[in-house]
């Protein structure tokens, strides 16, 4: 009998639960229907170009990516990771204009120049080359004033043309990965105010990625392999150029004959790390700087107690422990997808496991 | 016969037990919506905006996702087309907390619209100067309740603001919140269905006129709270019409408003400088208004474990009571130089309302009046100096009120002396030029 009466309660209470459930899920989200407005809502206007097209960047069919006379491709040693999306990159230079070598920052570009970065996804990445899908190009502008503008265009489903989007969104892509598995994720375009958390040295925008040590490799040009630094000097696009011994040069992180263990690390730290991790970077007040060229051991983290990483800390105490990975906030943070404790902090919604096997193996391999 | 006078006794208390235990209907605000998708256009005239950018928003009732945002720009204004005209609603929002989040702008105005159900604060202005609200209706519909966002038009760290012909409802903390703000004047607005009312904390050189503050569960609230960037002082507060704030309170617990026991006219709360003259302060079930010091919302000290750990579920800007502020030593706990003069005093009920302590006492020390101007009689240490002379620091006034039911509570001798003797304050506080 009171086990029945127990049940009885139990059954009321699973009753009283359901219907408050119930309640809840009623609170339907309101969707509104879309309009566009008929007048300017902004007294500023913003005129950017609205369709990728009409920069005329490339020639023929647009998303083949074929530069046009004065784009220039060129490829990086290292490439920062986005949720394994692939990146071709141009320059492009109007007549007569170029860029000045720098042997350590980013190379000194004219006005006008502008740097075109293109996101894609081979839809099986054990043929690169194959059918591929672009989501978003993006243009870094070297506008009169000499400061860098930033701009996404986003591409459209039939691959025809991409359309400037200040906003940000997302967009689900899918993809078979080497081992032939098949992959999916929402890729994130940022948003125009986003662009600075990566692209913010001092207080002035700046490109990333072309450095000396970066650019310094061969690529292919009109079918023959070039040195791209020298071809860029020989279009005469490039001047300052050292002689071959005075370049800088940084490994590739996972090519093993590029450079030690602890030269991949680097580089792959600086490409990953570095834009916000230096000492102009937003991640100044950290005290932890991850540039290539810092000699300081705990600057770079060697027993480097965290400053404002709250529950990015992971309760850990230092940013690297020697020869133990898995006490060093480094991994904890690379190896995290979680908003509030993941490094970088945007750019990605996926942990890198081939990036972080090396982070791993390098902090094994550093001595107590 | 007994069982005549039982059934009798039971009956009475069956009624008042439901009269307990009824727990009062919360009011509901309902507006027609019809939502339109703007999203797009909008935002990117947030994110595009520059310094003299004026952005004017069309007719319709617009949904967001998610905030938006406007950081460091000069000479902005917003504009819609109108409280009933233009409406932006966060209702179910994905991203931000904020409906509307401004930063670091310097000569700002927002008017002319309605912003409603965002998940946190509707507006949320930090760290600017210069600022102007006006015409704003900020709202939550649908029945009043705690899931509601805490402020609904919330200033905080600004210099020189005003906020004019707003309405603010439904905010679980308060509806229209002045945060260590300096140099403020909230006038003409009309607020009702939140927790706190009117809300002026730690904030300066505020004047508070003209406005209706009513059918919360406190009306006006001047506070001073310890372990803050700034401080607050000089307060005016006059011809306000402030009357039935009577709401069940639906803070959320922890937060310092949820202490606000429903039927609270007017709060001063360790705050110096006020001058609270030519109000209407009328129906208020427990004190048309009160003057009282931090201490009377601290928890006795044996609960201070317990409250340290509820610290931290709070993030998103509720103030929490905080019992270790003797540690802050730019902090004052105490009323002072406060000046409660020429103000009307009516009310139309007769039983305190029982559900808080303050009620209770009514019943037992006051002859179950409800107090017009209740004092808590917690001093400081210096509050009297040699020869038994009160500090002027710490004077209070009240005068020319017609006939008021006024309480002076001892409430740090368990109420031993309590009376209705007003005589002691009667006097007159001067002000310096600056109020």
């Amino acid at each position: 009998m009171s086990s029945l009466r127990y049940f009885y309660l139990v059954g009321i209470s699973l009753f009283l639960t359901l219907s408050c459930k119930s309640k809840v899920d009623k609170e339907i989200v309101p969707i509104g229907r879309k309009v566009v407005p008929k007048n300017a809502i902004s007294n500023h206007s913003y005129n950017e170009i609205p369709k990728l097209s009409e920069y005329r960047f490339f020639n023929g069919k647009i998303s083949d990516l074929k530069p046009a006379e004065n784009v220039y491709e060129y490829e990086l040693n290292n490439s920062l990771f986005s949720d394994y999306s692939q990146k071709k990159r141009f320059i492009y230079f109007p007549k007569g204009k170029k860029m000045s070598f720098r042997p350590e920052g980013v190379m000194e570009f004219d006005v006008g120049s502008i740097i075109i970065k293109n996101f894609y996804y081979p839809s099986d990445f054990r043929n690169p080359e194959g059918i591929k899908q672009i989501i978003e190009t993006r243009l870094l502008i070297k506008e009169q004033n000499q400061s860098w503008k930033t701009l996404s265009y986003v591409w459209n489903e039939e691959q025809t043309d991409a359309f400037v989007n200040i906003i940000g969104g997302e967009v689900p892509v899918s993809w078979i990965d080497h081992q032939g598995k098949s992959q999916n994720l929402n890729y994130v375009i940022p948003n125009q105010t986003q662009c600075k958390s990566c692209h913010m040295l001092g207080k002035e925008i700046s490109p990333i990625g072309p450095i000396a040590a970066q650019l310094n490799r061969k690529n292919i040009y009109e079918g023959m392999v070039h040195d791209q630094l020298e071809y860029f000097a020989k279009k005469q696009v490039l001047i300052g150029l050292p002689p071959q011994e005075q370049r800088p040069l940084f490994a590739i992180w996972n090519q093993e004959g590029s450079g030690t263990l602890e030269d991949r690390a680097k580089a792959y730290l600086h490409i990953n790390c570095a834009h916000c991790h230096n000492d102009l970077g937003p991640a100044k007040n950290s005290g932890l700087n991850l540039t290539y060229y810092e000699q300081n051991d705990r600057r770079r983290g060697i027993f480097k107690p965290p400053i404002a990483a709250g529950k990015g800390s992971g309760n850990l105490k230092f940013s690297i422990v020697p020869g133990r990975p898995e006490s060093s906030i480094m991994i904890y943070r690379y190896n995290n997808t979680d908003p509030g404790i993941m490094m970088p902090e945007i750019g990605r919604k996926r942990v890198h496991s081939e990036g972080l096997a090396l982070l791993e193996e390098y902090i094994r391999s550093l001595q107590m | 016969m007994k069982i005549k006078i039982v059934l009798a006794m039971m009956g009475v208390s069956a009624i008042f037990a439901f009269l307990l235990l009824k727990s009062p209907s919360m009011p509901s605000y309902n507006p027609d919506r019809d939502y339109l998708d703007m999203e797009i256009p909008i935002l990117e005239a947030f994110i595009t905006a520059q310094d003299s950018t004026v952005i004017e928003l069309p007719i319709g009732h617009y949904l967001f996702s998610q905030s938006l945002i406007l950081d460091g720009k000069k000479n902005i204004t917003l504009r819609g087309k109108g409280i009933e005209k233009t409406v932006l609603s966060f209702k179910g929002q994905k991203q931000g907390a904020e409906g509307i989040r401004i930063s670091n702008c310097k000569n700002l105005t927002i008017e002319n619209m309605s912003i409603e159900d965002a998940a946190g604060d509707n507006l949320k202005i930090t760290d600017s100067e210069n600022v102007i609200i006006r015409n704003i209706r900020s709202a939550w519909t649908g029945e009043v309740s705690t899931q509601n966002g805490a402020y609904a038009l919330y200033p905080v760290l600004c210099k020189n603001l005003l906020i004019e012909g707003c309405e603010a409802i439904g905010a679980s903390d308060a509806g229209i919140y002045v945060g260590q703000s300096q140099n403020v004047t909230v006038k003409n607005n009309k607020v009702y269905y939140n927790v706190a009312g009117i809300e002026s904390e730690n904030s300066s050189q505020v004047e508070i006129y003209d406005n209706e503050v009513y059918e919360n569960t406190g009306g006006l609230l001047i506070f001073n709270l310890p372990h803050l960037k700034f401080y607050g002082e000089d307060i005016k507060a006059y011809k306000n019409h402030i009357h039935d704030n009577n709401l069940k309170n639906f803070g959320v617990k922890g937060s310092i408003v949820s202490t606000v026991p429903r039927g609270s006219g007017v709060i001063i709360m360790a705050t110096k400088k006020v001058a609270l003259y030519d109000n209407i302060i009328e129906n208020h079930k427990t004190i048309n208004s009160s003057i009282v010091s931090y201490e009377i919302y601290v928890p006795p000290k044996n609960k201070k474990k317990k409250k340290k750990k509820k610290k931290k579920i709070f993030t998103n800007g509720i103030r929490q009571v905080e019992n270790d502020f003797e540690n802050d030593s730019h902090y004052s706990a105490y009323p002072g130089q406060v000046f409660v003069y020429n103000n009307e005093f009516n009310n139309k009920h007769w039983l305190p309302a029982l559900d808080n302590d303050f009620g209770k006492l009514w019943i037992f020390k006051n002859g179950m009046k409800i107090p017009d101007v209740a004092y808590d009689g917690i001093f400081p240490k210096d509050y009297y100096l040699k020869g038994k002379q009160i500090n002027p620091e710490y004077k209070v006034c009240i005068i020319n009120n017609g006939a008021i039911n006024f309480a002076l509570l001892d409430a740090a001798n368990d109420f031993n002396k309590f009376t209705n003797e007003v005589g002691n304050y009667e006097c007159e506080v001067e002000f310096e030029k600056s109020i």
